[in-house]
């Protein structure tokens, strides 16, 4: 095994590989930051100019760019409250926030060198779980899954401050409109009124863009002046600050890089789910869940480590089965065709080099990735303290080209224009729009995996599958811990005060 | 003096004219593309096989129709039918035109679904690209071992399904033509998703791709059980096709949807397409099937090529409309079964 480590790091020591990875994680950070394009379409796009040279180099470069398009998906949502990719949308959470605060750089910084902890993580974890990652793969099924989404949907507790009611209602409308479109299971269409631009539902990357960064810059053409607080005249944090963040919170990371590593594995789990499901565990377990949605740090790291790492994971359907766990890794599928290799478990004997190349080009692209980035966030951080006059504008055009981007449908412009509308009124009237994202992200998987569970296990399957039993406790427990700590907050307050308010 | 000076003016200007033409001569005739952009719409995700396939073939329509361009744009949506749709009402003028799987868009088409603006059957047809048999295949471990098996199971054969693609119509032509109960469990996300089920036994089997199932067949993960083609394939001669096993009253059935595969990666254009468009890109997809460069390009990227003419395909579309008509209440009887 050792010899294949070496033998994979060997095969990237060519100048054509490194210069091709550079290639990639330069081109890969660009197609990144542009909304609506993400590390799906960077692959396709390089495809037919892979051919024809090194193996490692091919597969740098088209790992490499995917990879690079995580950490540049999360710029634009840090700083302007645009997802570049629907596995960014927690980075928003609290990354926004930061920015408002004058913490643009530290929350990039963070970001950064979490993707890289991450994916570092990731890679070594996975390299320590190949042995167990096929039994684990065929023990868990969507019973399981639809827990791990019910699970998901416990992070609504958070978002809901002030009222839990509206907490609920934000999260039920984001769930009638992921029911917009082809019912996955009845093929049938729901809410289209015959539109077939309606048939294949609501985009959620457009959605997106509409609810938070079309709204963000209603918001700043009504309110003038920057995104930035009144009060915030200069950067109040550096690079470094976020990088020693990153580094300080390495349990938590830890905890996020190996969700993301079995979140990449098992098949049927976006990685949407994975950076929502990562900033729920971050909540949930911090002693101070409430500075959760105004700037926390660990809201930015978790889900940049998740995303780091969920990428290695994404690789072992490939590996272990000879099935692409993805369209990004369906990808990289036709490229082992085209060299020969035969993609499945017989990799892991004939081809152990490749896999552990694979590693390799995971942990050296985000290494590169993270510090092409830590360089230019400083300069990046400058650009919330735009003026209004300016920014709205350039945001603006830069998210209706995005939303266009994302399917080619000139409809997608209107429905990020209808969701700016919707995400304004939202924010207005104190409905939390994070409730709403959380709401669409999971629907589509709770009903897809509850039809499955019911249809293949039985009406009593929760009962009869001692796992799914388990994880339900599981899920009871931690969404009941919040309030029992909040409940206990309380007797104890009330106990100092002698029982006065 | 002054002839000479108008035969120098002459000659500079034809030697001007010839060396801007220069650029544009080659080996496409002058005709009615020449510097026109053609747009190639495929209804499938950009990083598809299809998208390949389309990649691959555009520069070569390219550089025989004398076109500047043929873009390829994807218009992704309802397993094909939103981006079907979109051509159906382009104008006929040759300038718009699509490739993808025909099978899906005839049996999304027989099945009635409400998407379905457009009639499969009056689309131009311009050349087939390649095709590849389908088969049935089972988890490794699963107590099914071959088609037999499952006539004669006393359950139904469970089918984990991504839904209503042309795997899952044709699934259930077969099970009605060949006799075994059928159930389809919709839901799953992909194919890692429902190759994975029937692995681990959540499912028996499944249809997909010859090409597809051939890292899983070798490893042992899965099992062929049932080829749906003319012949037996050649790498698995003991796996019997469709047609061997299937009850002799419904074979006309199983002839139509073998035919329907057969069209699987195709060109076509929106009826009425201009004839003068029509005559010159079927010419020329022949031709790029044909080029050599073409084919050492498809080879390293392990895109398998079995073209077909445009004429040919447009005989075969009537042959399987006249023939699929008594597939419609399968079909419908499929689609309610997941209702």
């Amino acid at each position: 095994m050792l010899e294949a480590i070496v033998g994979g790091l060997t095969m990237l020591l060519t100048p054509q590989a490194v210069l091709f990875m550079f290639i990639g994680v330069v081109y890969g950070l660009m197609v990144g930051i542009l909304p609506g394009l993400g590390g799906i379409v960077a692959m396709a796009l390089l495809l037919p100019f892979a051919y024809g040279y090194e193996t490692a180099a091919m597969l740098a470069l088209l790992l490499g760019a995917h990879i690079a398009t995580i950490w540049g998906s999360s710029v634009t949502g840090i700083l302007f409250k645009v997802p570049g990719a629907a596995k960014s949308l927690a980075l928003i959470f609290d990354g926004y926030p930061l920015t408002q605060q004058g913490h643009a750089s530290r929350a990039l910084g963070a970001s950064a060198t979490a993707a890289l902890l991450g994916g570092i993580l990731g890679a070594i974890f996975l390299a320590i779980s190949i042995p167990i990652v096929r039994p684990v793969m065929l023990f868990l099924g969507p019973p399981e899954y639809l827990m791990m989404a019910l699970w998901g949907l416990t992070i609504i507790a958070t978002f809901s401050e002030g009222s839990l009611l509206k907490g609920l209602v934000a999260a039920c409308i984001g769930v009638l409109i992921a029911f917009i479109g082809m019912d996955p299971v009845t093929a049938t269409p729901r809410f289209t009124f015959g539109s077939i631009f309606l048939l294949d539902g609501v985009s959620f990357p457009v959605a997106m863009i509409g609810l938070f960064a079309v709204a963000e810059m209603m918001k700043l053409y009504v309110k003038g002046g920057s995104i930035l607080d009144r009060d915030v005249t200069e950067e109040r944090s550096t690079v470094l600050d976020g990088v020693r963040d990153a580094i300080r919170h390495w349990w938590l990371v830890a905890r996020s890089s190996l969700l993301g590593v079995w979140i990449g594995v098992l098949p049927g789990i976006g990685a949407s789910v994975g950076g929502i499901a990562a900033y729920a565990q971050a909540v949930q377990t911090s002693k101070t869940p409430e500075r959760f949605g105004h700037g926390a740090i660990e809201g930015v790291i978790a889900p940049d480590a998740t995303v780091g790492a969920n990428e290695g994971g994404g690789l072992m359907p490939t590996l272990a089965f000879g099935i692409p766990g993805g369209e990004s890794m369906a990808i990289l599928l036709i490229a082992f065709v085209t060299m020969g290799v035969t993609p499945g478990p017989q990799m892991m004997t004939n081809h152990l080099d490749l896999v552990f190349a694979m590693m390799w080009i995971i942990v050296l692209a985000n290494g590169m990735t993270t510090l092409i980035g830590l360089g230019i966030s400083p300069y990046l951080a400058r650009l919330p303290a735009m003026n209004a006059n300016i920014m709205v504008p350039l945001v603006l055009s830069v998210c209706f080209i995005g939303a266009f981007a994302t399917r080619g449908d000139i409809e997608d412009v209107i429905v990020a224009a209808i969701f700016g509308g919707i995400g304004y009124i939202m924010e207005k009237y104190n409905y939390s729009r994070a409730n709403l994202v959380i709401g669409m992200v999971l629907a589509e998987m709770i009903e897809r995996n509850l039809h499955i569970s019911l249809t293949l296990h039985g009406d009593w399957f929760l009962f009869t599958r001692p796992i799914t039993l388990t994880m339900f406790i599981f899920v009871i427990f931690t969404t009941a811990l919040p309030f029992y700590r909040n409940w206990r907050r309380g007797r104890m307050v009330a106990a100092s005060t002698g029982g006065r308010p | 003096m002054k002839t000479t000076w108008k035969t120098a003016l002459a000659g500079a200007l034809a030697l001007v004219l010839s060396a801007v033409m220069v650029p544009f001569g080659g080996e496409a005739t002058a005709g009615m593309y020449d510097g026109k952009v053609i747009t190639l719409i495929v209804p499938n995700s950009p990083s598809g096989r299809m998208t390949r396939y389309a990649r691959l073939y555009a520069p070569y329509i390219a550089k025989y129709t004398g076109a500047k361009e043929v873009r390829v744009v994807n218009k992704k949506g309802g397993g094909g039918v939103k981006g079907t749709n979109f051509l159906w009402v382009q104008e006929p003028d040759g300038m718009t035109i699509a490739f993808t799987s025909v099978p899906t868009l005839i049996l999304a088409q027989l099945s009635g679904s409400e998407a379905v603006q457009f009639d499969a059957t009056k689309f131009v047809y311009l050349g087939r690209a390649a095709t590849e048999p389908r088969v049935m295949v089972v988890g490794g471990n699963n107590e099914i071992k071959s088609i037999q098996d499952v006539m004669s199971l006393n359950r139904p054969f469970i089918n984990p399904s991504q839904g209503t693609d042309e795997d899952f119509y044709t699934l259930a032509i077969l099970a009605d033509a060949i006799g075994f109960d059928l159930k389809i469990v919709t839901g799953y996300e992909g194919q890692a998703d429902t190759g994975v089920a029937i692995i681990k036994g959540d499912g028996d089997g499944l249809l997909t791709s010859w090409a597809y199932t051939i890292p899983m067949v070798e490893a042992g993960d899965m099992r062929p059980i049932l080829t749906i083609w003319e012949e037996r394939h050649t790498d698995y001669p003991d796996v019997p096709t469709a047609l061997e096993v299937v009850k002799a009253e419904k074979k006309d059935a199983v002839e139509a949807i073998i035919n329907m595969l057969a069209m699987h990666r195709g060109f076509f254009g929106p009826p009425n397409m201009d004839p003068t468009a029509t005559a010159e890109l079927r010419k020329a997809i022949s031709m790029a099937s044909a080029d050599p460069e073409l084919q050492a390009k498809g080879k390293e990227q392990g895109l398998i090529l079995l073209p077909s003419d445009g004429e040919t395909e447009q005989k075969r579309i009537v042959q399987i409309t006249k023939a699929s008509q008594g597939l419609k209440p399968v079909l419908k009887a499929a689609l309610d079964s997941i209702k």
